[in-house]
This record gives structure tokens, sequence and C-alpha cells, in this order.
């Protein structure tokens, strides 16, 4: 039994809940038709910050929440970045006795 | 001793002319569910759409009716679909369990829903967003509406998980 990764986004569980379909949303959101958000909810686009808010204060979940898959990757992504950055900042303060130097120290 | 079953869950429940299906994540979590229409070539747009289903969800185990188990009712076309859809999960590499009838019906014994539709009620409390889609009770000159077949999936993937109930 694996320990399973969450989805992308859970906008057409949200969507299915409210009994909307995807040409209610679409009006909502301001769009002509449901082609995008069909496209969004099939994982083919990721909307923009505007879209994403929008689906939030449409569905009453937050954007973390509605969004988890891509908020779990992009959160792994920036702890590993973190963790470079908080060793490159600790190599800094040992100053520039313990390395040698480079034109980026300056 | 009973394991929970953690993981995604596609349970697929076909028809004659359509198949029902949920995606839950977690017990209580339904991620998608509905009724897909198979009007012409039934095995063939069946099986495209179950693995259309599959590639979306990405789920770890995908739960039938196990068709071959004697307290199967199904005819013989949806046995032989149910055998595709299992070799379908061989093909691209998903878990395909097989839950009997009798042991779907025992899962819901408890809550005093033997019936079809009684069992269907019980699952309409459980996960209110399907409730809108319980057909009316059958009477006998009625033909067996669809939208049973999401309940019927949703009893498979609730049996499945509750009860840790499947057989291979």
């Amino acid at each position: 039994m694996t320990s399973t990764r969450r989805l992308p986004n859970y906008l057409r569980a949200h969507r299915k809940r409210m009994g909307l379909t995807q040409k209610d949303v679409a009006f909502v959101l301001g769009y002509i038709s449901g082609t995008k958000i069909s496209r969004h909810e099939r994982y083919l686009r990721e909307p923009c910050l505007r879209t994403a808010l929008a689906y939030a204060a449409l569905f009453q979940v937050p954007a973390r929440e509605l969004f988890a898959g891509i908020h779990e990757q992009v959160a792994a992504e920036v702890e590993k970045r973190a963790r470079l950055l908080a060793a490159q900042m600790t190599e800094r303060r040992k100053g520039p006795a313990s390395r040698s130097c480079s034109p980026d120290d300056l | 001793m009973k394991v929970s079953w953690e993981g995604r869950v596609l349970a697929v429940d076909p028809m004659s002319r359509a198949f029902g299906f949920v995606v839950l994540e977690t017990p209580e979590s339904l991620v998608d569910w509905g009724v897909r229409q198979t009007r012409t070539d039934k095995q063939q747009a069946t099986l495209a759409k179950v693995s259309e289903i599959v590639n979306l969800y990405r789920p770890d185990v995908v739960v039938v009716e196990d068709c071959l188990h004697e307290s199967s009712r199904r005819r013989e076309r949806i046995r032989i679909l149910v055998e595709a859809i299992v070799r379908l999960g061989a093909e691209i590499a998903v878990d395909v369990r097989r839950i009997p009838r009798s042991v779907m019906v025992l899962a819901f014994a408890d809550a005093g829903a033997p019936t079809k539709h009684g069992i269907a009620r019980a699952l309409a409390e459980r996960f209110p967003e399907v409730a809108r889609h319980l057909p009316p009770i059958r009477k006998p000159w009625m033909a067996e509406d669809d939208r049973f077949a999401i309940f019927d999936a949703l009893a498979l993937a609730v049996a499945f998980v509750d009860r840790g109930a499947h057989s291979d």
C-alpha cells in the first residue's frame, strides 16, 4: 500500500460538490466558455494567480488546499533551495579566511 | 487483523450502456464521481474512458466487482467487460482488486441496507455530494437508472476501503 501524493488540484471535486457545471464556473470566473475550466480540471494548464484566488473565493476553500499537489511540489522545491541558501549563508559568515575569494564576494 | 487501505481508489461499475465510477482519496473524501455513456462500441469505449480516468487520477488501485464469484448476478457481456478492465489494469501496471457482491452487501448490512436503493441511500448520507444523484425507488416496469452505477461503484470502493475486503 502506497502513500499517495496529492493531486495537482481538486477543482473538479469542489465544483461537483457545489452542483455546478464547468460553464457555471466559467461564468463566475469571467470566461466565455468552460474550456479553460476543463483544462484546469484535467491538469493541462495551471491557472494564473488571479484565477486561482477566484476559484478559492468561489469554493470557499483556501488556495493551498485547492491546489494541494502544486503546493506540495512548490513547498518541497522551496525547502530544498532554502537549505542551500542557509548553507551558503553559513559559509559567508565564516569569512574569506576560511575559503578562497571569488568575484561574487565583492 | 484488518488493515485500513491508504491510497487513492478508483472503483468502476459497468452497466449495459454506461459505467459508473468514483475516485476516493481517503475513506471520507470523494475526488470525482460520475457516469460515462458508452452507447457505441461499448467495450472499447469503456476501456478507453477507464484508461483516461486512470491517467488523470493515477489511482493506487482499481476496484471492480468479482464477477467470477458465485454471488455475482452479472450478465455475460458485463463479466467479459470487467475481465477486460482487469487486463487493462495489468497492461498499464495498476493494481486491480475484485470485490464479491456478497462482501459488498455485507459491508452495508450493519446499516440495515440490504437493497440496492437502501445501499445507495446509506451512501448518500455518508457522501452528501452524491445525494443529488440518488434515483427514485425503481418500480417493476422501470429500467435501471444509469445513476445507480455511481452508487454501485461507490459501494465497491467503500467495501474495499472500510473492510480491507479484497480478493485477488
